[in-house]
Protein backbone atom coordinates (compact mmCIF):
# COMPACT_ATOMS: atom_id res chain seq x y z
CA UNK A 1 0.00 0.00 0.00
CA UNK A 2 2.78 2.36 0.82
CA UNK A 3 3.91 4.10 -2.25
CA UNK A 4 7.43 5.21 -2.64
CA UNK A 5 7.88 8.76 -3.65
CA UNK A 6 9.56 8.48 -6.97
CA UNK A 7 11.48 11.56 -7.91
CA UNK A 8 11.70 12.14 -11.60
CA UNK A 9 14.64 14.44 -12.15
CA UNK A 10 14.74 15.71 -15.65
CA UNK A 11 17.58 18.03 -14.75
CA UNK A 12 16.25 21.04 -16.55
CA UNK A 13 14.52 24.20 -15.49
CA UNK A 14 14.97 26.05 -12.28
CA UNK A 15 15.12 24.10 -9.06
CA UNK A 16 11.79 24.08 -7.30
CA UNK A 17 12.10 25.37 -3.76
CA UNK A 18 10.78 23.20 -0.99
CA UNK A 19 10.87 23.89 2.70
CA UNK A 20 12.80 20.70 3.29
CA UNK A 21 15.72 21.97 1.28
CA UNK A 22 16.69 24.97 3.29
CA UNK A 23 19.64 25.92 1.12
CA UNK A 24 17.54 26.08 -2.01
CA UNK A 25 14.73 27.82 -0.22
CA UNK A 26 17.01 30.64 0.85
CA UNK A 27 18.61 30.69 -2.58
CA UNK A 28 15.18 31.32 -4.00
CA UNK A 29 14.66 34.26 -1.66
CA UNK A 30 18.08 35.72 -2.34
CA UNK A 31 17.68 35.43 -6.11
CA UNK A 32 14.15 36.75 -6.16
CA UNK A 33 14.53 39.69 -3.85
CA UNK A 34 18.00 40.42 -5.19
CA UNK A 35 16.72 40.58 -8.76
CA UNK A 36 13.75 42.65 -7.65
CA UNK A 37 16.00 45.10 -5.77
CA UNK A 38 18.41 45.52 -8.68
CA UNK A 39 15.52 46.03 -11.10
CA UNK A 40 13.90 48.62 -8.85
CA UNK A 41 17.21 50.38 -8.24
CA UNK A 42 17.99 50.65 -11.95
CA UNK A 43 14.53 51.87 -12.86
CA UNK A 44 14.32 54.44 -10.08
CA UNK A 45 17.84 55.80 -10.09
CA UNK A 46 18.79 55.32 -13.71
CA UNK A 47 15.49 55.76 -15.53
CA UNK A 48 17.50 56.57 -18.59
CA UNK A 49 17.92 54.10 -20.21
CA UNK A 50 16.48 51.42 -17.93
CA UNK A 51 12.94 52.76 -17.60
CA UNK A 52 12.85 53.26 -21.35
CA UNK A 53 13.95 49.66 -21.88
CA UNK A 54 11.44 48.17 -19.46
CA UNK A 55 8.60 50.12 -21.08
CA UNK A 56 9.56 48.53 -24.37
CA UNK A 57 9.24 44.97 -23.08
CA UNK A 58 5.61 44.23 -21.97
CA UNK A 59 4.48 43.26 -25.49
CA UNK A 60 7.30 40.75 -25.62
CA UNK A 61 6.49 39.34 -22.19
CA UNK A 62 2.93 38.82 -23.34
CA UNK A 63 4.07 36.95 -26.44
CA UNK A 64 6.46 34.81 -24.38
CA UNK A 65 3.58 33.86 -22.09
CA UNK A 66 1.26 33.16 -25.00
CA UNK A 67 3.77 30.84 -26.64
CA UNK A 68 4.53 29.18 -23.29
CA UNK A 69 0.94 28.52 -22.30
CA UNK A 70 -0.18 27.38 -25.73
CA UNK A 71 2.82 25.06 -26.03
CA UNK A 72 2.37 23.70 -22.50
CA UNK A 73 -1.30 22.93 -23.14
CA UNK A 74 -0.58 21.08 -26.37
CA UNK A 75 2.47 19.29 -25.05
CA UNK A 76 0.54 18.07 -22.01
CA UNK A 77 -2.06 16.47 -24.26
CA UNK A 78 0.63 15.12 -26.58
CA UNK A 79 2.63 13.96 -23.57
CA UNK A 80 -0.33 12.11 -22.06
CA UNK A 81 -0.99 10.32 -25.35
CA UNK A 82 2.71 9.56 -25.80
CA UNK A 83 3.11 8.35 -22.23
CA UNK A 84 0.15 5.99 -22.54
CA UNK A 85 1.47 4.88 -25.93
CA UNK A 86 4.84 4.07 -24.40
CA UNK A 87 3.26 1.68 -21.89
CA UNK A 88 0.71 0.31 -24.36
CA UNK A 89 0.66 -3.43 -24.93
CA UNK A 90 -0.23 -2.72 -28.55
CA UNK A 91 3.07 -3.09 -30.36
CA UNK A 92 2.38 -0.62 -33.17
CA UNK A 93 1.26 2.15 -30.82
CA UNK A 94 4.18 1.44 -28.54
CA UNK A 95 6.73 1.62 -31.34
CA UNK A 96 5.26 4.82 -32.81
CA UNK A 97 5.33 6.53 -29.41
CA UNK A 98 8.81 5.32 -28.54
CA UNK A 99 10.24 6.33 -31.90
CA UNK A 100 8.75 9.79 -31.59
CA UNK A 101 10.41 10.23 -28.20
CA UNK A 102 13.71 8.88 -29.46
CA UNK A 103 13.79 11.11 -32.54
CA UNK A 104 12.80 14.27 -30.72
CA UNK A 105 15.32 13.71 -27.96
CA UNK A 106 18.07 13.26 -30.52
CA UNK A 107 17.64 16.60 -32.25
CA UNK A 108 18.50 19.95 -30.66
CA UNK A 109 15.45 22.10 -30.03
CA UNK A 110 16.80 24.95 -32.11
CA UNK A 111 17.28 22.66 -35.09
CA UNK A 112 13.76 21.29 -34.61
CA UNK A 113 12.39 24.79 -34.53
CA UNK A 114 14.07 25.69 -37.79
CA UNK A 115 13.10 22.40 -39.36
CA UNK A 116 9.43 22.50 -38.45
CA UNK A 117 9.22 26.18 -39.30
CA UNK A 118 10.63 25.74 -42.79
CA UNK A 119 9.04 22.32 -43.37
CA UNK A 120 5.64 23.79 -42.50
CA UNK A 121 6.38 26.83 -44.65
CA UNK A 122 6.89 24.57 -47.61
CA UNK A 123 3.32 23.28 -47.57
CA UNK A 124 1.20 25.74 -45.65
CA UNK A 125 1.59 29.34 -44.77
CA UNK A 126 0.98 29.64 -41.03
CA UNK A 127 1.66 32.65 -38.84
CA UNK A 128 5.11 32.60 -37.22
CA UNK A 129 3.56 32.37 -33.82
CA UNK A 130 1.58 29.22 -34.73
CA UNK A 131 4.66 27.59 -36.24
CA UNK A 132 6.57 28.37 -33.07
CA UNK A 133 3.87 26.84 -30.86
CA UNK A 134 3.66 23.72 -33.03
CA UNK A 135 7.42 23.23 -32.92
CA UNK A 136 7.68 23.77 -29.17
CA UNK A 137 4.71 21.46 -28.47
CA UNK A 138 6.10 18.74 -30.69
CA UNK A 139 9.40 18.79 -28.88
CA UNK A 140 8.09 19.14 -25.35
CA UNK A 141 5.36 16.57 -25.99
CA UNK A 142 8.12 13.96 -26.13
CA UNK A 143 9.67 15.13 -22.85
CA UNK A 144 6.23 15.23 -21.22
CA UNK A 145 5.59 11.74 -22.59
CA UNK A 146 8.50 10.42 -20.56
CA UNK A 147 7.25 12.21 -17.47
CA UNK A 148 3.76 10.76 -17.89
CA UNK A 149 5.14 7.30 -18.57
CA UNK A 150 7.18 7.35 -15.38
CA UNK A 151 4.28 8.81 -13.41
CA UNK A 152 1.84 6.16 -14.58
CA UNK A 153 4.38 3.39 -14.01
CA UNK A 154 4.87 4.60 -10.42
CA UNK A 155 1.29 3.65 -9.50
CA UNK A 156 0.98 0.23 -7.91
CA UNK A 157 -0.49 -2.48 -10.15
CA UNK A 158 -2.93 -3.35 -7.38
CA UNK A 159 -4.69 -0.05 -8.03
CA UNK A 160 -5.39 -1.02 -11.61
CA UNK A 161 -6.47 -4.51 -10.56
CA UNK A 162 -8.84 -3.14 -7.92
CA UNK A 163 -10.42 -0.76 -10.41
CA UNK A 164 -10.70 -3.39 -13.14
CA UNK A 165 -12.21 -5.89 -10.72
CA UNK A 166 -14.95 -3.36 -9.89
CA UNK A 167 -15.83 -3.24 -13.58
CA UNK A 168 -13.98 -0.12 -14.78
CA UNK A 169 -12.63 -0.43 -18.31
CA UNK A 170 -8.98 0.48 -19.02
CA UNK A 171 -9.76 4.09 -19.96
CA UNK A 172 -11.95 4.68 -16.89
CA UNK A 173 -9.27 3.08 -14.74
CA UNK A 174 -6.69 5.46 -16.16
CA UNK A 175 -8.76 8.60 -15.62
CA UNK A 176 -10.51 7.82 -12.32
CA UNK A 177 -7.81 5.89 -10.51
CA UNK A 178 -4.32 5.99 -12.02
CA UNK A 179 -3.90 9.54 -13.32
CA UNK A 180 -5.32 11.31 -10.23
CA UNK A 181 -2.63 9.54 -8.22
CA UNK A 182 0.08 9.86 -10.84
CA UNK A 183 -0.32 13.65 -10.80
CA UNK A 184 1.52 13.77 -7.53
CA UNK A 185 4.59 12.19 -9.12
CA UNK A 186 4.10 13.96 -12.40
CA UNK A 187 3.60 17.51 -11.19
CA UNK A 188 7.14 18.37 -10.02
CA UNK A 189 8.79 17.31 -13.30
CA UNK A 190 5.95 18.87 -15.30
CA UNK A 191 6.60 22.08 -13.38
CA UNK A 192 10.25 21.80 -14.30
CA UNK A 193 9.39 21.24 -17.94
CA UNK A 194 7.04 24.20 -17.80
CA UNK A 195 9.80 26.48 -16.60
CA UNK A 196 12.31 25.01 -19.03
CA UNK A 197 9.81 25.57 -21.82
CA UNK A 198 9.35 29.19 -20.83
CA UNK A 199 13.08 29.72 -21.04
CA UNK A 200 13.33 27.83 -24.31
CA UNK A 201 10.71 30.07 -25.87
CA UNK A 202 13.54 32.59 -26.14
CA UNK A 203 14.68 30.47 -29.09
CA UNK A 204 11.58 31.43 -31.06
CA UNK A 205 12.88 34.98 -31.26
CA UNK A 206 14.92 33.64 -34.15
CA UNK A 207 11.72 32.79 -36.02
CA UNK A 208 10.59 36.41 -36.18
CA UNK A 209 8.25 35.93 -33.21
CA UNK A 210 8.23 39.13 -31.17
CA UNK A 211 8.83 37.55 -27.79
CA UNK A 212 10.65 39.06 -24.84
CA UNK A 213 14.12 38.38 -26.19
CA UNK A 214 13.21 39.57 -29.69
CA UNK A 215 11.89 42.85 -28.31
CA UNK A 216 15.14 43.27 -26.44
CA UNK A 217 17.18 42.62 -29.57
CA UNK A 218 15.11 45.16 -31.49
CA UNK A 219 15.66 47.76 -28.83
CA UNK A 220 19.37 47.03 -28.55
CA UNK A 221 20.00 47.20 -32.26
CA UNK A 222 18.38 50.61 -32.46
CA UNK A 223 19.88 52.10 -29.35
CA UNK A 224 23.20 50.19 -29.27
CA UNK A 225 22.63 49.74 -25.52
CA UNK A 226 23.39 46.02 -25.63
CA UNK A 227 24.61 45.56 -22.07
CA UNK A 228 21.80 47.58 -20.50
CA UNK A 229 19.10 45.88 -22.55
CA UNK A 230 20.26 42.35 -21.88
CA UNK A 231 20.61 43.14 -18.18
CA UNK A 232 16.93 43.97 -18.09
CA UNK A 233 15.99 40.95 -20.22
CA UNK A 234 17.90 38.60 -17.93
CA UNK A 235 16.33 40.12 -14.81
CA UNK A 236 12.82 39.84 -16.22
CA UNK A 237 13.32 36.19 -17.24
CA UNK A 238 14.76 35.41 -13.82
CA UNK A 239 11.85 37.00 -11.96
CA UNK A 240 9.26 35.21 -14.09
CA UNK A 241 11.00 31.87 -13.70
CA UNK A 242 11.36 32.24 -9.95
CA UNK A 243 7.72 33.20 -9.56
CA UNK A 244 6.65 30.18 -11.57
CA UNK A 245 8.80 27.80 -9.58
CA UNK A 246 7.19 29.13 -6.44
CA UNK A 247 3.79 28.57 -7.93
CA UNK A 248 4.67 24.98 -8.79
CA UNK A 249 5.88 24.27 -5.26
CA UNK A 250 2.63 25.63 -3.81
CA UNK A 251 0.58 23.40 -6.12
CA UNK A 252 2.76 20.46 -5.16
CA UNK A 253 1.96 21.00 -1.48
CA UNK A 254 -1.75 21.13 -2.26
CA UNK A 255 -1.64 17.80 -4.07
CA UNK A 256 -0.38 16.02 -0.99
CA UNK A 257 -3.73 16.34 0.77
CA UNK A 258 -4.46 12.65 1.11
CA UNK A 259 -1.13 11.76 2.66
CA UNK A 260 -1.58 13.89 5.72
CA UNK A 261 -2.40 11.93 8.79
CA UNK B 1 -24.25 -30.00 -3.09
CA UNK B 2 -24.06 -29.79 -6.88
CA UNK B 3 -26.97 -27.52 -7.73
CA UNK B 4 -28.25 -27.87 -11.28
CA UNK B 5 -27.10 -24.39 -12.29
CA UNK B 6 -23.78 -23.49 -10.75
CA UNK B 7 -23.04 -19.75 -10.66
CA UNK B 8 -19.37 -20.43 -11.35
CA UNK B 9 -18.36 -23.25 -13.65
CA UNK B 10 -14.66 -23.88 -14.21
CA UNK B 11 -14.02 -26.53 -16.83
CA UNK B 12 -10.68 -28.12 -17.55
CA UNK B 13 -8.71 -24.92 -17.11
CA UNK B 14 -4.96 -24.71 -17.67
CA UNK B 15 -2.66 -21.74 -17.35
CA UNK B 16 1.04 -21.45 -18.06
CA UNK B 17 3.59 -18.99 -16.76
CA UNK B 18 6.31 -19.65 -19.31
CA UNK B 19 7.21 -23.33 -18.94
CA UNK B 20 5.53 -23.47 -15.53
CA UNK B 21 2.06 -24.96 -15.43
CA UNK B 22 0.24 -22.80 -12.88
CA UNK B 23 -3.10 -24.52 -13.42
CA UNK B 24 -3.35 -28.06 -14.72
CA UNK B 25 -6.74 -29.15 -16.04
CA UNK B 26 -8.67 -27.69 -13.13
CA UNK B 27 -12.44 -28.13 -12.92
CA UNK B 28 -14.66 -26.76 -10.18
CA UNK B 29 -18.27 -25.64 -9.87
CA UNK B 30 -19.71 -23.33 -7.26
CA UNK B 31 -23.43 -23.16 -6.58
CA UNK B 32 -25.22 -19.90 -5.81
CA UNK B 33 -24.97 -19.19 -2.10
CA UNK B 34 -22.19 -21.70 -1.62
CA UNK B 35 -19.00 -20.90 0.31
CA UNK B 36 -15.89 -22.54 -1.07
CA UNK B 37 -12.54 -22.20 0.67
CA UNK B 38 -9.41 -22.96 -1.33
CA UNK B 39 -6.31 -23.93 0.61
CA UNK B 40 -2.89 -25.19 -0.33
CA UNK B 41 0.79 -24.37 -0.10
CA UNK B 42 2.09 -21.19 -1.70
CA UNK B 43 2.65 -21.55 -5.41
CA UNK B 44 -0.08 -24.16 -5.65
CA UNK B 45 -2.10 -22.06 -8.09
CA UNK B 46 -4.95 -21.18 -5.73
CA UNK B 47 -4.65 -17.42 -6.22
CA UNK B 48 -4.26 -17.89 -9.96
CA UNK B 49 -7.46 -19.93 -10.04
CA UNK B 50 -9.33 -17.31 -8.03
CA UNK B 51 -8.06 -14.48 -10.22
CA UNK B 52 -9.08 -16.43 -13.33
CA UNK B 53 -12.71 -16.27 -12.19
CA UNK B 54 -12.89 -12.54 -12.97
CA UNK B 55 -10.24 -12.75 -15.68
CA UNK B 56 -7.57 -10.78 -13.85
CA UNK B 57 -5.61 -13.83 -14.98
CA UNK B 58 -6.11 -14.93 -18.57
CA UNK B 59 -6.25 -18.70 -18.96
CA UNK B 60 -4.65 -20.66 -21.78
CA UNK B 61 -7.02 -23.62 -21.99
CA UNK B 62 -10.47 -24.50 -20.79
CA UNK B 63 -13.61 -22.56 -20.12
CA UNK B 64 -14.98 -20.49 -17.26
CA UNK B 65 -18.60 -19.51 -16.94
CA UNK B 66 -19.72 -16.94 -14.39
CA UNK B 67 -23.40 -16.23 -13.82
CA UNK B 68 -24.25 -17.78 -17.16
CA UNK B 69 -21.65 -15.77 -19.10
CA UNK B 70 -18.67 -17.41 -20.74
CA UNK B 71 -15.82 -15.15 -19.66
CA UNK B 72 -13.31 -16.97 -21.84
CA UNK B 73 -15.31 -15.86 -24.88
CA UNK B 74 -13.76 -12.67 -26.24
CA UNK B 75 -17.23 -11.39 -27.15
CA UNK B 76 -18.29 -11.33 -23.51
CA UNK B 77 -18.11 -7.87 -21.96
CA UNK B 78 -15.82 -8.69 -19.07
CA UNK B 79 -16.59 -5.39 -17.35
CA UNK B 80 -20.24 -6.41 -17.06
CA UNK B 81 -19.18 -9.68 -15.46
CA UNK B 82 -16.81 -7.96 -13.06
CA UNK B 83 -19.57 -5.66 -11.84
CA UNK B 84 -21.27 -8.78 -10.48
CA UNK B 85 -18.12 -10.26 -8.95
CA UNK B 86 -16.54 -8.48 -5.99
CA UNK B 87 -12.87 -9.05 -5.25
CA UNK B 88 -10.91 -8.48 -2.06
CA UNK B 89 -7.12 -8.41 -2.28
CA UNK B 90 -4.39 -9.33 0.13
CA UNK B 91 -2.98 -5.80 -0.08
CA UNK B 92 -6.41 -4.07 0.20
CA UNK B 93 -5.73 -1.82 -2.82
CA UNK B 94 -7.94 0.99 -1.60
CA UNK B 95 -7.77 4.14 -3.70
CA UNK B 96 -5.51 6.37 -1.58
CA UNK B 97 -6.73 9.62 -3.17
CA UNK B 98 -10.31 8.92 -2.11
CA UNK B 99 -11.86 8.89 1.37
CA UNK B 100 -13.30 5.65 2.70
CA UNK B 101 -16.78 6.68 1.59
CA UNK B 102 -15.56 7.85 -1.83
CA UNK B 103 -13.87 4.48 -2.27
CA UNK B 104 -17.32 2.93 -1.87
CA UNK B 105 -19.24 5.35 -4.07
CA UNK B 106 -16.87 5.72 -7.05
CA UNK B 107 -17.86 2.56 -8.92
CA UNK B 108 -21.64 2.73 -8.23
CA UNK B 109 -21.77 6.37 -9.36
CA UNK B 110 -19.64 5.94 -12.47
CA UNK B 111 -20.64 2.44 -13.52
CA UNK B 112 -24.15 1.85 -12.19
CA UNK B 113 -25.09 5.53 -12.61
CA UNK B 114 -26.46 5.53 -9.06
CA UNK B 115 -27.38 9.07 -7.95
CA UNK B 116 -24.70 10.44 -5.61
CA UNK B 117 -27.02 10.79 -2.61
CA UNK B 118 -28.25 7.26 -2.93
CA UNK B 119 -24.71 5.92 -3.41
CA UNK B 120 -23.53 7.79 -0.32
CA UNK B 121 -26.43 6.58 1.81
CA UNK B 122 -25.76 3.04 0.71
CA UNK B 123 -22.02 3.56 1.27
CA UNK B 124 -22.58 4.72 4.85
CA UNK B 125 -24.87 1.78 5.48
CA UNK B 126 -22.15 -0.61 4.30
CA UNK B 127 -19.49 1.13 6.39
CA UNK B 128 -21.78 0.71 9.39
CA UNK B 129 -22.16 -2.93 8.50
CA UNK B 130 -18.38 -3.46 8.57
CA UNK B 131 -18.19 -1.42 11.77
CA UNK B 132 -16.36 1.75 10.70
CA UNK B 133 -19.04 4.26 9.87
CA UNK B 134 -17.14 6.92 11.81
CA UNK B 135 -14.20 6.67 9.36
CA UNK B 136 -16.30 7.56 6.31
CA UNK B 137 -14.47 10.80 5.57
CA UNK B 138 -10.98 9.57 6.39
CA UNK B 139 -8.33 8.79 3.76
CA UNK B 140 -7.00 5.21 3.69
CA UNK B 141 -3.53 6.29 4.86
CA UNK B 142 -5.06 7.05 8.25
CA UNK B 143 -6.73 3.66 8.66
CA UNK B 144 -5.24 0.53 10.21
CA UNK B 145 -4.76 -2.54 8.03
CA UNK B 146 -7.86 -4.21 9.45
CA UNK B 147 -9.93 -1.09 8.87
CA UNK B 148 -8.61 -0.76 5.32
CA UNK B 149 -9.53 -4.34 4.52
CA UNK B 150 -13.02 -3.85 5.93
CA UNK B 151 -13.43 -0.75 3.73
CA UNK B 152 -12.19 -2.82 0.80
CA UNK B 153 -14.84 -5.47 1.47
CA UNK B 154 -17.49 -2.75 1.74
CA UNK B 155 -16.22 -1.23 -1.52
CA UNK B 156 -16.86 -4.52 -3.32
CA UNK B 157 -20.26 -4.91 -1.66
CA UNK B 158 -21.25 -1.42 -2.82
CA UNK B 159 -21.58 -2.80 -6.35
CA UNK B 160 -24.11 -5.30 -4.99
CA UNK B 161 -22.27 -8.29 -6.45
CA UNK B 162 -23.60 -11.82 -6.73
CA UNK B 163 -20.26 -13.39 -5.93
CA UNK B 164 -17.39 -12.34 -3.66
CA UNK B 165 -13.82 -13.51 -4.23
CA UNK B 166 -11.27 -13.20 -1.43
CA UNK B 167 -7.56 -13.53 -2.21
CA UNK B 168 -5.81 -14.16 1.11
CA UNK B 169 -7.66 -11.26 2.74
CA UNK B 170 -5.96 -11.58 6.12
CA UNK B 171 -2.42 -12.50 5.10
CA UNK B 172 -1.10 -8.94 5.17
CA UNK B 173 -2.67 -8.12 8.54
CA UNK B 174 -1.18 -7.94 12.01
CA UNK B 175 -2.53 -10.86 14.07
CA UNK B 176 -4.71 -8.67 16.29
CA UNK B 177 -6.58 -7.36 13.24
CA UNK B 178 -7.36 -10.66 11.58
CA UNK B 179 -10.41 -11.29 13.80
CA UNK B 180 -12.24 -8.11 12.83
CA UNK B 181 -11.93 -8.91 9.12
CA UNK B 182 -12.94 -12.55 9.56
CA UNK B 183 -16.00 -11.44 11.56
CA UNK B 184 -17.15 -9.35 8.62
CA UNK B 185 -16.63 -12.29 6.29
CA UNK B 186 -18.50 -14.69 8.57
CA UNK B 187 -21.46 -12.30 8.70
CA UNK B 188 -21.41 -12.00 4.94
CA UNK B 189 -21.46 -15.78 4.64
CA UNK B 190 -24.45 -16.00 7.00
CA UNK B 191 -26.36 -13.59 4.77
CA UNK B 192 -26.08 -16.09 1.95
CA UNK B 193 -23.41 -14.49 -0.24
CA UNK B 194 -21.68 -16.79 -2.71
CA UNK B 195 -18.04 -16.75 -1.62
CA UNK B 196 -14.80 -18.21 -2.92
CA UNK B 197 -12.02 -17.65 -0.41
CA UNK B 198 -8.31 -18.35 -0.68
CA UNK B 199 -6.97 -18.34 2.85
CA UNK B 200 -4.69 -19.92 5.43
CA UNK B 201 -7.25 -19.37 8.19
CA UNK B 202 -8.30 -22.93 8.93
CA UNK B 203 -10.67 -21.81 11.68
CA UNK B 204 -12.59 -19.79 9.11
CA UNK B 205 -12.66 -22.72 6.69
CA UNK B 206 -14.01 -25.01 9.40
CA UNK B 207 -16.69 -22.57 10.48
CA UNK B 208 -17.89 -21.17 7.18
CA UNK B 209 -17.02 -23.42 4.26
CA UNK B 210 -19.54 -25.67 2.58
CA UNK B 211 -16.65 -27.24 0.73
CA UNK B 212 -12.91 -27.06 1.14
CA UNK B 213 -10.70 -27.41 -1.92
CA UNK B 214 -7.07 -28.45 -1.55
CA UNK B 215 -4.71 -27.46 -4.33
CA UNK B 216 -1.08 -28.33 -4.94
CA UNK B 217 1.15 -27.81 -7.99
CA UNK B 218 -1.66 -26.40 -10.10
CA UNK B 219 -4.08 -29.23 -9.45
CA UNK B 220 -7.09 -29.79 -7.26
CA UNK B 221 -6.16 -32.84 -5.19
CA UNK B 222 -9.12 -33.06 -2.89
CA UNK B 223 -12.56 -31.51 -2.39
CA UNK B 224 -14.78 -32.12 0.57
CA UNK B 225 -16.76 -30.81 3.51
CA UNK B 226 -14.67 -29.23 6.27
CA UNK B 227 -15.45 -32.18 8.47
CA UNK B 228 -14.26 -34.70 5.91
CA UNK B 229 -11.33 -32.53 5.17
CA UNK B 230 -9.92 -31.86 8.58
CA UNK B 231 -10.72 -35.23 10.10
CA UNK B 232 -10.66 -37.68 7.29
CA UNK B 233 -8.62 -36.37 4.37
CA UNK B 234 -7.56 -39.03 1.89
CA UNK B 235 -4.65 -37.62 -0.05
CA UNK B 236 -1.21 -37.94 1.59
CA UNK B 237 -0.23 -34.44 0.39
CA UNK B 238 -3.34 -32.97 2.00
CA UNK B 239 -2.48 -34.74 5.23
CA UNK B 240 1.08 -33.47 5.11
CA UNK B 241 -0.10 -29.90 4.45
CA UNK B 242 -2.60 -29.99 7.29
CA UNK B 243 -0.02 -31.37 9.65
CA UNK B 244 2.30 -28.49 8.80
CA UNK B 245 -0.16 -25.70 9.39
CA UNK B 246 -2.45 -26.98 12.16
Amino acid sequence: MEQQDIVIDVGEGAAIPSKKDFGLFSAWRISFFGALAILAYLIVFKPKPYLTIIKFLPDGILVTFQVTFAAIAFSLVLGLITGMGRISKNRVINIVASTYVEVVRGIPLLVQLFYIYYALGRFVRVPDMVAAVIAMSFCYGAYMGEVFRAGIASIDRGQTEAARSLGFNPTQTMFYVVLPQAWRTILPPVGNEFIALLKDTSLVSILAVADLLRRGREFASESFLYFETYTMIALVYLLITLLLSKLVSIMEEKLKYYERS
Amino acid sequence: MNAPDPIIRIENVSKFFGPLRALNHVSLSVAAGEKVVIIGPSGSGKSTLLRAINRLEEIDQGRIEVDGMDITDSKTDINQVRMEVGMVFQSFNLFPHKTALQNLTLAPIKLRKTPRQEAEANGRRLLRKVGIEEKADVYPARLSGGQQQRVAIARSLAMNPKIMLFDEPTSALDPEMIGEVLDVMVNLAREGMTMVVVTHEMGFAREVADRVVFMDQGEILEVGTPQHFFENSQHPRTQRFLKQIL
